[in-house]
């Protein structure tokens, strides 16, 4: 196998397949199923040649199952798949390959220990008569390297690169293989603005010679920016495709949560009281949070905004007990923690929500009832010297769940079997079975459909009232820039920002997540639109 | 969205509830089934003198099983098992023994017994327990490595030798005394502590832990449970229950045997595992535990009846275990 400059071959084989009429891809009617989820429900796509195609949606909308299944990674329970204008059945991820299919994922598929070079090649290194052909690669690789306008040296090993520089080796890979169909899934998520604009110069270039590109994102510039059509997923159906040119900001986003932004979040009065978090100077033994210093209040959402891996979640991770802290302090109501872990936290009124509801949240096998009351066990209306209380604990989760409409509202069924949206609210429970009054949302949101989602922030509303302090930290921008009374945000590891009232909007905070960048240039990041 | 969901999901239940009906009659189907096939050759298998034979055999796996099955449900196992009821059979005969060539009173006797057995059996699982949980070292390695301590000690102290002569009034005590005309003691004792293990497991904190524990022990930690100090407990609640079915033994043989507990790891995770108590943890009980305790008795019940050959017999109950876990792996990525 030779590879020439790959962008040349991709392109001489698309513009050659691009006089053909058809789209390049086509699916009709596609569904798939998980237990307890319908990821896709009947969606219809279609990508032409020389096409950016937008996937736009909110964090489980099925945007990933669907790219997901264009590059093989698993099967479609139902639906035709047509690339090319030929039925394909039975894709497995080297077969997409083959067929020219490059995805670009967020979750790397790099191997830690080898090389960028390595990595590059991996599964298709070159070699002459059975022995590896090092220097072709590394003129290959370097070549490759230069054309994208990274900065890569393919001698590091993957696992010391930065979260951006992996994210640049991963679309470097997309690009060696022969690519038609290119498919990048939040690519810009850890790339500063100017390696975003090389890697648009690229999709540019790609898109001229006929690639068919899919593009997943949330950023409404970029997505002015490069999309040519934008297909809406919600709840695992397409909502609609549109043309880019023809739709605004708001119709998008409408589109996306199914409502009216002012109904999706409630308006929720701050009624500022005492701080009820103080967090100073605190840096953590890893150096994924430096020196930051921060307050939550009673009566207030404090937002955290920031880029993925920009240190949030381990921010309030380590507030409560789930990092090692090298330095700071860290109070909760007032005392100094100085050993925090979850059952010291819990009985001094704060409670940390993961992000992740299946690996720490959730014991999947065990009922709604043993999940829900799992942080109380040690409060009378639960247990009496050792010996669980069953009736008043059953009583007392019965009322939180339907409190929090779980749909069904039955206790006994084991948490495997309910839908993302079910699963936060028996996590969210445990706030209920005690006195808490801090609040720690990790992506509350994340992988719950629209409804569940205003029911947690209708949640929100209900603990604020009674006084509670709320910390929200996520990586859904309308969520934090709506919710949000004041608004951190973190930049590689340190609080850049305090916004508050009219501050907390998406040029200010986009401006500070690219914050050196926007500094090391003579213009501030413009902004479309608005 | 919410109906179709709900309509495939029912559905998805229906259909692992009849996969887990199967799975939950597969072994009292297995084990008629298994009698029925022995009646044909042996109709002794099902007389009323050799049911009870069976009952009173169980009394002391189902003990052990039990114990194994605590720190199963943490998704751990403890291969010591076997050695520390070798250990706790020499330890106990001998300290009884001499006791009472010194002429010692019956209730010192039983009460210095108890004492040793136990307190050993104690001293085993904070060992065992303190390993795995505060220094979160893999229960394979610890327990191996008690498994060798133990089975030193019971070597050393006996000189190898068993340990004759337990006082009459020990086996009196715990194994052919009459309490209940009809019900021997061992039986007796065996179903007062799966009793109490069943308070145990479903009425107190600490037996939900267990379960929580073992099926996710990271979000245990996070719900803000004494995971640590429950794992510990875990192991010593296991030795305890293991020295008590040592000492029931030591007082059917009369004697302190060095390899009293030869096959007895093997058989008690075999027990438990069959009957249920999952490998992955957090799934299994005391209904779990009896039916794999009848499930391997009766099996090697059969076989004797049949006049298979001990060494025979082992390499099938080897064979039964692994076809107990493919089942268990089975029913969880079903699950």
């Amino acid at each position: 196998m030779t590879i020439a400059d790959p962008v040349q071959i991709g392109a001489s084989r698309a513009a050659a397949a691009a006089r053909d009429a058809r789209p390049l891809l086509e699916l009709s009617r596609v569904s798939k199923r998980f237990p307890g989820v319908t990821a896709l429900d009947q969606v219809d796509f279609e990508l032409r040649h020389g096409e950016v195609h937008v996937l736009f949606g909110e964090n489980g909308a099925g945007k990933s199952t669907l790219i997901n299944i264009i590059a093989g990674t698993y099967p479609p329970d139902e639906g035709a798949f047509t690339y090319q204008g030929e039925a394909v059945v039975h894709l497995t991820p080297h077969a997409a390959r083959l067929l020219g299919i490059s995805p670009v994922f967020q979750e790397f598929s790099l191997v830690p220990d080898l090389t960028v070079e390595q990595n590059l090649f991996l599964g298709r290194e070159l070699s002459r008569s059975g022995v590896l052909d090092r220097s072709r690669m590394r003129t290959r690789a370097l070549d490759l390297i230069k054309l994208l306008g990274f900065d890569l040296d393919p001698n590091r090993k993957v696992r010391d690169l930065s979260r951006a520089h992996q994210q640049m080796v991963e679309i470097a890979k997309a690009f060696l293989a022969d690519v038609r169909l290119l498919i990048l899934d939040e690519p810009t998520a850890s790339l500063t603005e100017a390696e975003a604009a090389k890697l648009f110069a690229l999709i540019a270039k790609l898109k001229a010679s006929g690639v068919g590109i899919i593009y997943v994102s949330h950023r409404m510039r970029e997505i002015k920016q490069i999309a040519d059509r934008i297909t809406v997923l919600r709840d695992g159906r397409k909502i609609a495709t549109v043309e880019a040119g023809d739709v605004s900001e708001n119709a998008l986003v409408e589109m996306m949560t199914g409502r009216k932004i002012e109904v999706l979040f409630p308006r929720i009065e701050p009624r500022p009281g005492a701080k009820l978090l103080e967090v100073e100077n605190l840096t953590l033994a890893n150096h994924t949070v430096t020196d930051v210093s921060f307050y939550a209040r009673a009566g207030e959402i404090t937002g955290v905004a920031g880029l993925v891996g920009c240190g949030k979640s381990e921010l309030v991770r380590a507030v409560y007990g789930l990092e090692l802290i090298a330095a700071g302090i860290i109070r909760v109501g007032g005392a100094a923690v100085t050993n925090p872990s979850p059952a010291t936290l819990l009985k001094q009124g704060l409670c940390y929500f993961p992000s992740d509801r299946v690996a720490e949240g959730l014991a999947l096998g065990r009922s709604v009832r043993e999940n829900a009351s799992m942080t109380a066990l040690d409060l009378p209306a639960y247990s009496r010297r050792g010996v669980l209380q069953r009736a008043s604990e059953r009583r007392a989760i019965q009322s939180i769940v339907e409190r929090l409409k779980l749909r069904p509202p039955q206790i006994e069924r084991a948490v495997a079997n309910l839908s993302g949206g079910n699963r936060q609210k028996v996590l969210l429970a445990r706030g209920l079975t005690r006195d808490i009054r801090v609040y720690l949302f990790d992506e509350p949101t994340v992988g719950i459909d629209v409804g569940a989602k205003a029911e947690v922030y209708d949640l929100m509303k209900d603990v604020l009232a009674t006084g509670a302090a709320i910390v929200l930290v996520s990586s859904e921008l309308p969520e934090v820039l709506h919710l949000s009374h004041r608004l951190y945000v973190m930049h590689r590891s340190r609080m850049v920002a305090e916004l508050t009232g009219s501050d907390i909007n998406e040029q200010q905070v986009l401006s500070h997540f690219f914050r050196e960048d926007a500094a090391g240039r003579a213009a501030p990041a413009s902004s479309g639109g608005r | 969205m919410t109906d179709a969901i709900f309509v495939s999901k029912a559905g998805a239940d229906r259909r692992r509830g009849l996969l887990d009906w199967l799975l939950i009659l597969s072994l009292p189907l297995l084990m008629i089934a298994m009698e029925l096939g022995v009646y044909a050759f042996e109709p002794r298998v099902l007389s009323l003198r050799n049911i009870v034979n069976v009952l009173n055999q169980s009394s002391y796996l189902v003990l052990f099983a039990s114990a194994q099955m605590m720190v199963i449900l943490t998704r751990g196992f403890d291969l010591s098992l076997g050695t520390t009821v070798s250990a706790i059979s020499v330890a106990s005969a001998l300290v009884m023994t001499g006791l009472a060539a010194a002429g010692a009173p019956d209730f010192v006797l039983v009460a210095a017994g108890l004492i040793v057995g136990l307190g050993f059996g104690a001293l085993v699982g904070l060992f065992n327990g303190f390993f795995v949980s505060w220094l979160g070292i893999n229960p394979f390695v610890v327990t191996l490595g008690s498994l060798n301590i133990c089975l030193g000690l019971a070597t050393t102290i006996s000189g190898g030798r068993p340990v004759f002569n337990v006082p009459d009034v020990f086996s009196l005590l715990f194994y052919n005394g009459v309490l209940i005309p009809g019900l021997s003691i061992p039986l007796m004792i065996a179903i007062l502590v799966c009793l109490g293990l069943y308070f145990l497991l479903n009425h107190t904190v600490f037996g939900r832990s267990l379960y929580l524990i073992g099926n996710n022990p990271r979000a245990a930690y996070l719900a803000g449970l004494p995971s640590k100090r429950f794992l510990g407990l875990a192991y010593l609640a296991c030795s305890l229950l293991a020295a008590f079915g040592a000492l029931m033994l030591t007082a059917r043989t009369g004697s302190g045997e060095p390899n009293l507990g030869g096959s007895l790891m093997l058989e008690s995770i075999a027990a438990a595992v069959i009957g249920g108590v999952s490998l992955q943890g957090g799934v299994g009980g005391v209904g779990a535990v009896i039916m794999g305790t009848l499930f391997v008795t009766m099996l090697s019940n059969s076989m004797d009846l049949l006049e298979v050959g001990g060494y025979i017999q082992q390499i099938l109950l080897g064979c039964v275990i692994i076809v107990a876990i493919f089942l268990d792996r089975l029913r969880l990525t079903r699950g």
